[in-house]
């Protein structure tokens, strides 16, 4: 199903394809240059469910940023929902982010001063859902991440498991169609963090795209298949097979 | 977004930040508390004063003699100079209508039905056209050589049982002497009727002249110039001194009666009148402008007495009350730019505090900026949810200096006894200027803060 390679292969924009890498370089200068990403080229298809593994600094979260439409590439493309982003204008970028893509930050990203559960309504208020409907919305959402109590609570009221349960359901609450979390199970205890696996389970099995980073190997064995990264290379892709592809659809 | 969100959210920092939204707020409300509260007063003095001119006393020239140096309004520094032989010359020139003097007198008590009621300086004496029949409510002109009197709404309710037409009224004059006059006329107000009584309310009764002022009163104080007849007269008290012909001063005791016949050095005998008035032909400039152009060649050519009395010192002023008022707006008008200048500076100051300090917020707020984009929020939205937060300053600014520049525009128009006028469109006037300054201040901010990068606010610390 997926492809990879480290050639430029042509893409065809077929719409099984929700995210294409082709030969994608993102360099800092920083007196010398740094290459975060040195020619990587990936295909993700729609609805699959993919773990990015590597050791720290081999550039899984600027691969992320690059894919949430947060970034721009050096050079090389980044094709997301079929748009190539570097085409895109901001106003446009900005549009993708808000509807097609729900990100859950590696340091989470809440709003220091909003709640809870306005942290998680606020990405509807860009897109102009109203306050009740918004409110209703994000409190079913932080149910199911299991932090109805503590909806009214402020960031720094809760702890690092719960914020990145917020951030969660943040990510969630415009039914995106590709899911990126960067490290999301890094501060949860075992059974939350199992609680939170099998909630992207059920999403994938809805039919979103996931992709997950992460440093642990039992995380990274619910997904598809393993991409793993190497000094901003692409060093193999591991591939589980369809075991877990529908272990939840079919649920 | 929609724009309540916005507005909501921006309410929700402000709020986050109470001191400091206060104190960026203070060099708005007393931009706008300044320029409010002298409107107020402004708008009240208007009202209070230049409101009250009847357009009936256009054709009216108003003259008095002073110190051209001397400042104030009407009758300041007024020396007795008209004799009742330049009145009478005055009359009979074409290009004049009417002239007679003018003169307040000091008075101790008015007394009806054996009823006291003390008053100073109630007493006006001039001549008939001084009452102009359209200011009349009942009743007719007092006549010259007659003693009669017109009272005014302030006299004629001061007792128990109201003053009429046909009453008869004992006045007791400075000088201790009593003369009664028959009431035969009351006006509809009791404000001045000219600019030198002054315009605000007060118990009046007016005579003839003669026989009040060139017969009894003329003895009792001949200087004239009784501090109490509106606002000029004030000054005039103090000016006083300079003039050869008034020795006597204000508190006017009952001997001075005996000093008077020194006191008209040239007439023979006559009284001198401390103003006089002089009636054009018709409210016409041009007709104004001979009658006083006639009258001032008159006086102060060597034929009359007036040019005798004024020596090298004083200045004999002839105008209309248009004029005379028109001095006041000029220091209205001059007081009102300079108040306008200081506003115009604190609301630039205010402005630059509230830039400032939208400034300060967008960079501890970078990285909230860069959530809020990472999430969906457009460019203009962060555009609008910053400039929402100037604008309420700027209008929280304008409310709040509204309120105190009215609270102090009403406790100065209260204090100075003047009627309240609300300047309801200069607070209209005032938010604008308050959402205008809101959105000056704040435009460079929200822009830097709209066209922040998410991913570099997002790394930011
Ligand atoms: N803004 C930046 N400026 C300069 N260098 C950067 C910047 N962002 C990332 N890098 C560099 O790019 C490389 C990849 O960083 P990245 O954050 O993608 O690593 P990562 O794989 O997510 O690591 P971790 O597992 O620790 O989160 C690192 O060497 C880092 O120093
Ligand atoms: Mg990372």
């Amino acid at each position: 199903m997926a492809t990879s390679g480290t050639g430029n292969e042509p893409d065809t924009d077929d719409t099984g394809t929700a995210v294409s890498l082709q030969n994608v370089r993102k360099t800092y200068q920083l007196g010398e240059p740094v290459h975060a990403l040195d020619g990587v080229s990936l295909d993700i298809t729609r609805g699959s469910y993919t773990a990015i593994m590597g050791p720290s600094g081999s550039g899984k979260s600027t691969l992320m940023n690059l894919v949430g439409c947060l970034d721009t590439p050096t050079e090389g493309t980044v094709i997301v929902d079929g748009a190539d982003v570097a085409t895109l204008d901001d106003r446009e970028r900005t549009t993708l982010r808000g509807t097609t893509v729900g990100f859950v930050f590696q340091t989470f990203n809440l709003m220091p001063r909003l709640t809870a559960l306005e942290n998680v309504a606020l990405p509807q208020l860009f897109q102009n859902v109203g306050r009740g409907e918004r409110r209703e919305r994000a409190r079913e959402l932080l149910e199911r991440v299991g932090l109805a109590d503590r909806a009214d609570h402020l960031p720094n009221e809760l702890s690092g498991g719960q914020r990145q349960r917020v951030a969660l359901a943040r990510a969630l609450v415009n039914d995106p169609a590709l899911v990126l979390a960067d490290e999301p199970s890094g501060n949860l205890d075992t059974e939350t963090e199992a609680d939170v696996l099998d909630l992207f389970a059920e999403f994938h099995g809805g039919g979103t795209t996931m992709i997950v980073v992460t440093h642990e190997r039992h995380v990274a064995e619910r997904a598809e298949r393993i991409v793993h990264l190497l000094d901003g290379k692409l060093e193999r892709i591991e591939d589980l097979g369809s075991a877990n592809a529908s272990d939840e659809a079919d649920t | 977004m929609r724009p309540t969100e916005s507005l909501r959210l921006a309410w929700r920092s402000i709020r986050g930040h109470k001191l400091r939204s206060a104190l960026t707020t203070l060099g708005i409300v007393i931009g706008i508390a300044a320029v409010i509260a002298f409107v107020t007063l402004g708008a009240s003095l208007q009202a209070g004063i230049i409101g009250d001119i009847s357009p009936d006393d256009q054709r009216n020239s108003y003259g008095w003699a002073a110190d051209p140096d001397t400042e104030g309004g009407p009758l300041a520094g007024a020396q007795p100079v008209f004799s009742q032989d330049d009145l009478d010359a005055l009359n009979d020139d074409e290009d004049i209508d009417a002239a007679y003097g003018y003169m307040p007198l000091s008075t101790q008590a008015l007394v009806y039905e054996g009823e006291i009621s003390p008053q100073s300086d109630a007493l006006v004496a001039a001549g008939p056209p001084y009452i102009r029949e359209n200011t009349l409510e009942e009743g007719r002109q007092f006549e010259q050589g007659e003693r009669e009197a017109v009272v005014n709404p302030a006299v004629a309710g001061q007792f128990e049982e109201d003053l009429e037409v046909g009453d008869e009224l004992t006045i007791a004059l400075q000088g201790g002497q009593q003369t009664t006059v028959t009431v035969v006329g009351i006006t509809e107000s009791s404000e001045g009727l000219s600019p030198f009584e002054g315009f605000e309310p007060s118990p009046r009764v007016y005579v003839p002249t003669d026989p009040f002022y060139t017969e009894d009163a003329a003895g009792a104080i001949p200087g004239g110039g009784g501090g109490g007849d509106g606002d000029g007269t004030d000054e005039n008290g103090e000016a006083n001194d300079g003039g050869e012909a008034d020795e006597n001063d204000e508190g006017g005791d009952g001997t001075d009666e005996n000093e008077t016949d020194t006191d008209a050095p040239d007439g023979p005998g006559d009284a001198l009148f401390l103003a006089i008035v002089v009636e054009a032909e018709s409210a016409d400039e041009s007709d104004i402008d001979r009658a006083k152009e006639s009258a001032l060649a008159y006086l102060e050519s060597d034929e009359s007495d007036a040019s005798e009395l004024l020596g090298d010192d004083l200045e004999i002023t002839l105008q209309t009350s248009a004029e005379l008022l028109q001095q006041l707006e000029d220091v209205l008008d001059l007081l009102q730019n300079f108040i306008v200048g200081i506003a115009a500076i604190s609301l630039l100051v205010g402005s630059i505090g509230i830039a400032n300090i939208m400034l300060v917020s967008v960079t501890e707020r970078t990285r909230e900026i860069g959530i809020m984009k990472a999430v969906g929020a457009q460019n203009r939205e962060i555009l609008g949810l910053f400039l929402a937060e100037s604008v309420i300053l700027g209008i929280v600014g304008a409310i709040l200096g509204t309120l105190l520049g009215l609270i102090a525009g009403y406790l100065g128009a209260w204090y100075i006894d003047l009627p309240l006028v609300y300047p309801y469109e200069y607070v209209v006037l005032a938010i604008a200027v308050g959402v205008l300054v809101g959105i000056a201040a704040g435009l460079y901010p929200a822009w830097r803060a709209a066209r922040t990068d998410p991913i570099d606010a997002l790394r930011y610390e």
